[in-house]
């Protein structure tokens, strides 16, 4: 679902950091992931929702942050998009 | 002892400083040793501040984890060698090799460990060229006390003072034997009353029958501003210190001269160029 929903452009990578929080991220994220999280974003001198993506993909999330987060990821895209009503 | 506080202080002067920068500190604090030691509050705040950011660098990420967090949670080894490199290139790497280097300094303390003998009880240079002799000397029996020598060159005050004044360390020269500085005992005026075979051998001689002036000078020269009638009057008065003075002055007529007579004497005064010009 969050591989489809960001292919289909449901919803973006930032709607998707703005559930996964960084405190999720680093409480839920294995040390390995954060590692990389942060080498990638020091070689690109900057950090954005893509490509904390880009390392942290969809799989990873569902493997690593609770679902209930991630659900509400999807639930407030659907809502966004009129799917609820 | 507080290591990590020390840590705390040294690498915030350094970065303070400009000795070091935040890419020094994340050349040893890896994102992988953040990741394994960093609590995960710090990396909640980390990623905050990395993707609120419009740039993201090592600046960044020393700023928002802070100096103290970084030596709390990293390993000190880690720490350390991050604080070594940056006093190395500091000095300009010269830490590095300063290690070998410290054996160089113990080296040169052995040959300065003989020490330098003092300059009373040591024995002069000149006087190292003779080992005989040096060995045959007598041990100095204190630091200011001269040591007993054979030649009679005890009596050198100079040395002495020298050694006392201060000058220690010059070096000093060799005690030779002087010649005698003083008079004799047995030649000042007392040895007349002291003893009477200690008297000089024209004195113990005397012929009460020798006629007086002729034998006690054998070798009697007319020197320059004298007379014959002096030399007669000196060669008179040594045998006049004899005991038996009665002897020696007692002489014959025939050697009695008649002064009344002695117009000769007058006239030869008269001749005397140098009177002349009185």
């Amino acid at each position: 679902m969050m591989e489809s929903g960001l292919e289909h452009q449901i919803f973006a990578p930032a709607d998707v950091l703005a559930h996964a929080t960084p405190d999720v991220l680093a409480s839920h994220l294995p040390a390995e992931l954060l590692s990389k999280v942060l080498a990638s974003s020091l070689a690109a001198g900057a950090m954005t929702p893509e490509r904390v993506l880009e390392t942290v993909t969809p799989e990873l999330l569902a493997k690593h942050l609770p679902h209930d987060v991630l659900w509400a990821c999807i639930a407030a895209a659907a809502a966004r998009a009129g799917v609820t009503r | 002892m507080n290591v990590k506080s020390f840590f705390v202080a040294t690498l915030s002067s350094a970065l303070d400083l400009g000795l070091a920068t935040p890419d020094d500190v994340l050349k040893h604090v890896t994102p992988d040793l953040l990741a394994e030691h960093l609590p995960r509050p710090l990396w909640a705040r980390l990623l905050t501040a990395c993707l609120g950011a419009p740039r993201v660098d090592a600046q960044l990420v020393v700023d928002t984890i802070g100096v103290p967090n970084l030596c709390e949670h990293v390993p000190a080894p880690t720490i350390w060698r991050c604080i070594e490199d940056i006093g190395a290139r500091a000095l300009g790497g010269v830490a590095s090799v300063a290690i070998p280097a410290a054996p160089a300094i113990v080296t040169r303390t052995v040959p300065a460990a003989p020490p330098k003998p003092l300059a009373v009880s040591a024995p002069p240079p000149e006087e190292k060229k003779k080992p005989a002799a040096a060995a045959a000397a007598p041990v100095p029996a204190g630091p200011s006390i001269p040591a007993p020598t054979t030649g009679g060159a005890t009596d050198q005050p100079a040395e002495h003072d020298s050694s006392e004044n201060g000058l220690a360390g010059t070096p000093l020269r060799p005690r030779t034997a002087t010649s005698q500085r003083f008079r004799q005992t047995n030649t000042n005026i007392g040895r007349l009353a002291a003893s009477s075979a200690a008297r000089r051998p024209q004195a113990a001689v005397p012929t009460p029958v020798a006629p007086v002036s002729e034998p006690a000078t054998p070798a009697s020269h007319v020197r320059r501003g004298m007379t014959e009638s002096d030399l007669e009057m000196e060669t008179a008065i040594a045998p006049a210190t004899n005991d038996d003075w009665k002897s020696a002055l007692a002489v014959e007529d025939e050697q009695l001269i008649d002064w009344s007579g002695s117009e000769e004497l007058t006239a030869t005064n008269e001749n005397d160029p140098r009177s002349r010009k009185r």
